[in-house]
């Protein structure tokens, strides 16, 4: 019962947070319209020929590459609001959750859902301001891409908990956003094709879980991918599964020390 | 039932002993004190109690579970107000009330009730729908100990609950105290290095330095063991002579000299002050001033520890009579 109230609590409470940040949250809409636009377009003219077409599964880039951009705003909301746990733990937030009655693998699991959702909400805005560029985007493959994202989202929030609960600072948190977020963004194929890669980034490539996610978007919503979405949906519900667990595992044991 | 016992109860951070080995109990409705300087081990006792830090070694019962192995049930009867701020300030008061409710498994009628009072009781009504970071440090520490009364818990721990705070907001929060315990019957266990807090506000106080408990008493009881009254000399000369002489001639029971201060623990002060006036005469000493007042728990601290109360204090107070304030 614990559990489920937990649950439920900090979900509530992250929805709050994002309603009330809410002029932040279109903020964070307008990085991924600019590199739709500009990346995108500016991509797009130079790719125009049979050959290049090709290459991106016979669609222009900008198709191509919408679902990516899509990808890439779920993934960094996710993280960074899983990451927010140093902002709790500096404005000492965190110690009046660690002082509740609540089950805190509960609070976590809340927590992540919560962060899942309004990076859902985000990535939507996006897909919406990408439809007019991106001709060839099925409105009936959006359903599944939210599935895709709710998971990328639970994912990365987990890993930005497991993070934020080892980093004591906001210094160290830019380190990390520039060690692992942009790599694994440039290795995720959401913004070229990973088949044509040099060997060790493929290895790196199929080991993201970002990957599956971009790939599981791009097919439901332009109908190419490189794994199927039955994979696409294994691998990442299992990732998010594992990623859940060890944020909550971490989280249980959390003291002042 | 006691409200807290702590059997020898110990922090060790690497080399540094921040608690060591305290034992105390708080009976139930009392406002119990722990007062003693900066760095003395109040916090950290405090969250042991709370359950947020493990004990190096000794064991703690609050409201009758072990904080070692009930953790939960001891969190579902306390509530909190941290020294520092712990709010969510991008969120309103009321939303900051409301989630407190819902993690201790209130129902939302029962939360709005209690809310509505408990915003009343702090004054923050007008303010409920603000976020927090438009609050002032005041309304902060309000709101933070509104928060921690949303259910209802046996006992509530305050630490350093005005420290930084102006002096009308410290009244008012003296104020909720009280009132609190005498209206409600909550048992309080707060700390404070503000001797004349603990005085107001406590039944029982533990003066703790460097992580140990010097002394344990109700207040009056304190003071009471240094004498009646303190008398401070200040004035060019030998004061240890000074003091040394109004001691054999069995005026004072002992002195202490601190930052070119004579103190004397005397019977009467209005008895002993000519008295000592002329033992200074006699040694050539100028007198500069002469005030005393009754002991105050500071007295007692300096009396137990050598020092004085808050260290960073360069000159001595110079009180004229009765109790000395002192905000900051």
């Amino acid at each position: 019962m614990s559990f489920l109230r937990s649950i439920w609590v900090m979900y509530w409470r992250q929805l709050l947070r994002f309603w009330r940040l809410k002029s932040r949250v279109l903020g964070s809409v307008i990085t991924p319209v600019i590199w739709l636009v500009f990346f995108g377009m500016g991509w797009s003219s130079l790719f125009n020929s049979p050959m290049a077409s090709k290459l991106f599964g016979g669609l222009d880039y900008i198709t191509f590459l919408a679902p990516g951009i899509l990808m890439m705003s779920v993934f960094t909301a996710s993280f960074v609001s899983g990451v927010s746990v140093i902002l709790d733990k500096e404005r000492g937030f965190m110690k009046e959750l660690l002082v509740a009655p609540a089950s805190r693998a509960g609070s976590i699991v809340g927590r992540s859902l919560g962060d899942a959702t309004t990076a859902i909400v985000q990535g939507l805005l996006i897909l919406a301001l990408s439809l007019p560029l991106a001709s060839g985007i099925k409105l009936g493959g959006i359903p599944l891409a939210a599935v895709s994202a709710f998971l990328v989202g639970l994912t990365f929030s987990g890993v930005g908990i497991f993070l934020a609960l080892r980093i004591r600072s906001m210094e160290g948190f830019q380190v990390i956003m520039n060690l692992i977020m942009l790599p694994l963004l440039f290795l995720s194929g959401a913004f070229f094709p990973i088949d044509g890669l040099p060997g060790w980034m493929k290895v790196l490539s199929l080991v993201n879980p970002m990957t599956y996610g971009v790939d599981l978007a791009r097919w439901s919503l332009v109908g190419v991918s490189s794994f199927g979405p039955g994979l696409d949906l294994a691998v990442l519900g299992a990732v998010a599964a594992l990623s859940l667990f060890i944020a909550a595992f971490c989280y249980e044991r959390a003291t002042l020390e | 039932m006691q409200a807290v016992r702590a059997e020898g109860l110990t922090k060790r951070f690497g080399n540094l002993t921040a608690v060591d080995g305290v034992t105390f109990s708080v009976r139930e409705g009392e406002i119990f004190g722990f007062l003693g300087p900066n760095g003395a081990g109040k916090t950290t006792t405090i969250n042991m109690l709370i359950t947020l830090l493990r004990p190096t070694a000794g064991e703690a019962w609050v409201a009758g579970h072990s904080v070692l192995r009930e953790p939960r049930e001891v969190r579902r009867r306390i509530g909190v107000v941290f020294q520092d701020p712990s709010l969510d300030r991008d969120l309103t008061g009321r939303e900051n009330l409301v989630l407190h409710g819902l993690a201790y498994g209130m129902g939302r009628e029962e939360i709005r009730g209690r809310i509505s009072e408990l915003l009343e009781f702090v004054e923050l009504t007008p303010f409920a729908d603000r976020q927090v970071k438009t609050y002032s440090g005041g309304m902060v520490r309000r709101l933070e100990i509104a928060r921690a009364l949303v259910h209802d818990p046996d006992i509530l721990f305050l630490d350093e609950p005005t420290l930084g705070l102006d002096p009308q907001t410290r009244a008012r929060i003296w104020d909720y105290i009280s009132r609190l315990r005498r209206e409600e019957g909550t048992t309080i266990f707060m700390t404070t290095h503000y001797m004349d807090e603990a005085e107001a506000l406590c039944d029982r106080v533990a003066i703790i330095d460097h992580g140990r408990i010097v002394a344990l008493g109700p207040p009056e009881e304190l003071k009471a063991s240094l004498g009646s009254d303190v008398v401070y000399v200040e004035g060019e000369g030998d004061l240890e002579a000074l003091g040394r002489s109004v001691v054999d001639a069995g005026l004072a029971a002992d002195f202490s000299l601190s930052g070119g201060e004579l103190r004397l623990r005397v019977r009467s002060a209005s008895a002993a002050i000519p008295r000592i006036l002329e033992l200074a005469s006699a040694l050539g000493i100028r007198v500069g001033e002469v005030t005393y007042r009754r002991p105050s728990l500071g007295d007692v601290f300096l009396h137990l520890t050598g020092r004085r109360l808050r260290d960073e204090e360069a000159s001595p107070p110079r009180p004229l009579r009765g109790v000395r304030r002192r905000f900051s």
